[in-house]
């Protein structure tokens, strides 16, 4: 079974769902502006913006514009991923996707793909006219490798995901355990945070996950400190397809402990 | 093994271990048999009606059969592929139809349903198309606007459509259907009855139907497996069925005379009722085994009595006197 008619599938699922849920589409375009405007707005109420440039190296509003669009990015797919088995069952599809012969690992591969390319594609209205605003032309050229490296690290993210869907939904209440494991991703990544900032601990944790070295070359990119993104990158990709055989066997485990106490069908 | 059997079941056994609550902090496990050791088969070609009333173990065994639970022992076959085993082949040899109400995505419109699912059984292009052009047509859902309707809007017959549309996506041979006619309108009730025998007898595929809908059982089932308390009470045709419960046989006559009723029946032997109502008219019901081999005799003996006979025919019992009969048995 190839993955095209998966991926064609799950366009057309999310791009239903997107287009035909007028608020959900417009909360996409209008989420960045809005973490970043709240992130700003503290970040000028109690600091210093001179002082995090000082600090980070990089001007507050294009940091902020772009750690929200990073984290939006990417956080689609860990929640396209790890909610996907919840909604499923909510909606009652789950016993028809889990009694059908779709390869599983296919099928969560081409889960958040549409909705990536949205996030990814979000780039045009939300980092885009700030570049430009600060840069010019070449804040427009930065903005097309931004996006190009955000889709790449939400890309990497797909496999540690099903690694956690696979696991997280063995236990009862998985929701429950979702929600701590979201915000927990969003720091770890780095973006709000950058990593060289971050205790030893959470440095270990964050290294990690695949897509908080794509972050870090990000975060290079704005330093003008281009040493190692090569490795970076290559880390990253290299953790995603370490995890892969790990999410195949979450995956199968998960479906085994689903079947083993019976799939719900209303 | 089993090739030639659409379904096998050997002995499954289910039992669920369900958490209750009895203090503040204690909670104590209550383990509920949902399989006792069922046994069955379905033949290609053939409606097998799997009927008991709520909790008797109904979708129990088909969610066994479709790979979306576990037995704790026993074996199931279907299409000769063991349901645990081999559960990877089994789901390419199966359509299977869960609750109406729900199992699509709202946002999408029933056609756009059926792609989706399509594709999960790597239908895709040309062949996914012709595919759900076909089955629109065929369960006319083309009639009620599948095509631009947004599932949310979908009445609940329009769903249980879809839903048989989608179990019968992949072509599959054995179908598994639970419940396919609940809280359905008449209509919608009668075209999916009607697309079942179809499905079975014109296109030889094995369907497993469950229900506690008596009538609907007798009209779709070729077989039926009466299913209680997870124990499979009795099996065979509705006819066969009615016939192992001939103490229920009865010959009903309504008749109008002056003449002692009893002293015309004693001559048969057989157990009687009679209720006297005005203007004597008797209604008599008299249980017999054969019912056919008394029926002209008592007509003949009633009239030669001076009796008007009013009203004089046989009472088949129906499948709920069957399914009442085998359950309290089973008690």
């Amino acid at each position: 079974m190839s993955l095209y008619p998966l991926l064609k599938a799950e366009f057309r699922l999310v791009y239903g769902e997107l287009f035909r849920r007028k608020s959900a589409f417009i909360a996409m375009i209008i989420y960045p502006y809005l973490f970043a405007g709240f992130t700003l707005f503290f970040g000028y109420t109690i600091g210093s913006p001179n002082l995090f440039i000082e600090r980070v190296g990089i001007d507050p509003v294009i940091f902020m514009i772009t750690a929200s669009y990073i984290v939006m990015s990417i956080t689609a797919v860990i929640d396209d991923v790890l909610w996907r088995p919840l909604s499923d069952t909510y909606i009652g599809t789950i016993p028809y996707i889990l009694a059908s012969p779709v390869n599983r690992i296919k099928l969560f591969i081409a889960i958040p793909i549409p909705r990536l390319l949205a996030m990814v594609s979000m780039g045009f209205t939300s980092i885009t006219p700030i570049y430009v605003l600060y840069h010019g032309f070449r804040g427009a050229v930065t903005a097309l490798l931004i996006m190009a490296l955000v889709a790449l690290g939400a890309l990497s993210m797909v496999s540690i995901a099903i690694v956690i869907a696979g696991l997280v939904h063995t236990i009862s209440e998985s929701w429950r355990i979702l929600n701590i494991v979201r915000p927990l991703m969003m720091v770890l990544l780095g973006a709000y945070y950058p990593r060289i900032f971050m205790p030893f601990a959470a440095y270990a944790i964050s290294f990690l996950i695949p897509s908080s070295h794509i972050v870090e070359v990000i975060h290079r990119l704005f330093i003008g400190s281009l040493d190692g993104i090569y490795i970076s990158l290559a880390i990253a990709i290299t953790l995603a397809l370490l995890y892969m055989p790990g999410g195949m066997k979450s995956l199968m485990y998960w479906e085994r402990r689903k079947v083993a106490e019976g799939v719900k069908t209303y | 093994m089993y090739i030639d059997k659409a379904i096998v079941v050997e002995n499954i056994v289910k039992r669920y271990r369900v958490k209750k609550k009895v203090g503040f902090l204690r909670s104590a496990t209550e383990v509920v048999e949902a399989l006792r050791g069922v046994s069955f088969s379905v033949n290609y070609g053939e409606v097998v009606g799997l009927l008991g009333p709520n909790g008797a173990g109904k979708t129990t065994t088909i969610k066994v059969l479709a790979t979306l639970l576990t037995p704790d022992s026993g074996e199931a076959y279907v299409a000769g592929y063991n349901v645990v085993k081999e559960s990877d082949k089994v789901r390419k040899k199966i359509g299977i139809m869960l609750s109406v109400e729900k199992g699509f995505y709202g946002k999408l419109t029933g056609r756009e349903n059926l792609e989706y699912f399509a594709a999960l059984y790597g239908l895709d292009g040309r062949r996914s198309r012709e595919r759900i052009d076909f089955l629109i047509k065929l369960l006319e859902l083309d009639k009620l606007g599948a095509d631009y309707k947004l599932l949310e809007e979908f009445s609940l017959g329009m769903k249980a459509r879809l839903s048989l549309a989608r179990a019968l996506l992949s072509d599959a041979p054995i179908l598994l259907l639970d419940e396919p006619t609940l809280g359905l309108d008449p209509p919608s009730a009668r075209r999916i009855r009607e697309l079942v025998r179809d499905l079975a007898h014109r296109d030889g595929k094995a369907i497993l139907y469950t229900t506690h809908n008596m009538f609907e059982a007798e009209l779709v089932c070729d077989r039926i497996l009466l299913i209680n308390r997870g124990v499979i009470v009795a099996k065979g045709t509705p006819q066969e069925l009615k016939q192992r419960i001939p103490k229920l046989r009865i010959v009903t006559l309504s008749v109008k005379g002056r003449d002692n009723v009893g002293s015309v029946l004693n001559k048969f032997g057989t157990k009687f009722d009679v209720k006297a109502d005005e203007n004597d008219l008797y209604s008599v019901r008299i249980h017999v085994q054969n019912p056919e081999d008394i029926f002209n005799d008592v007509v003949k003996r009633f009239i030669e009595n001076g009796f008007e006979i009013i009203s004089a025919r046989i009472e088949e019992p129906t499948l709920e006197d069957v399914f009442i009969y085998f359950s309290e048995g089973q008690q």
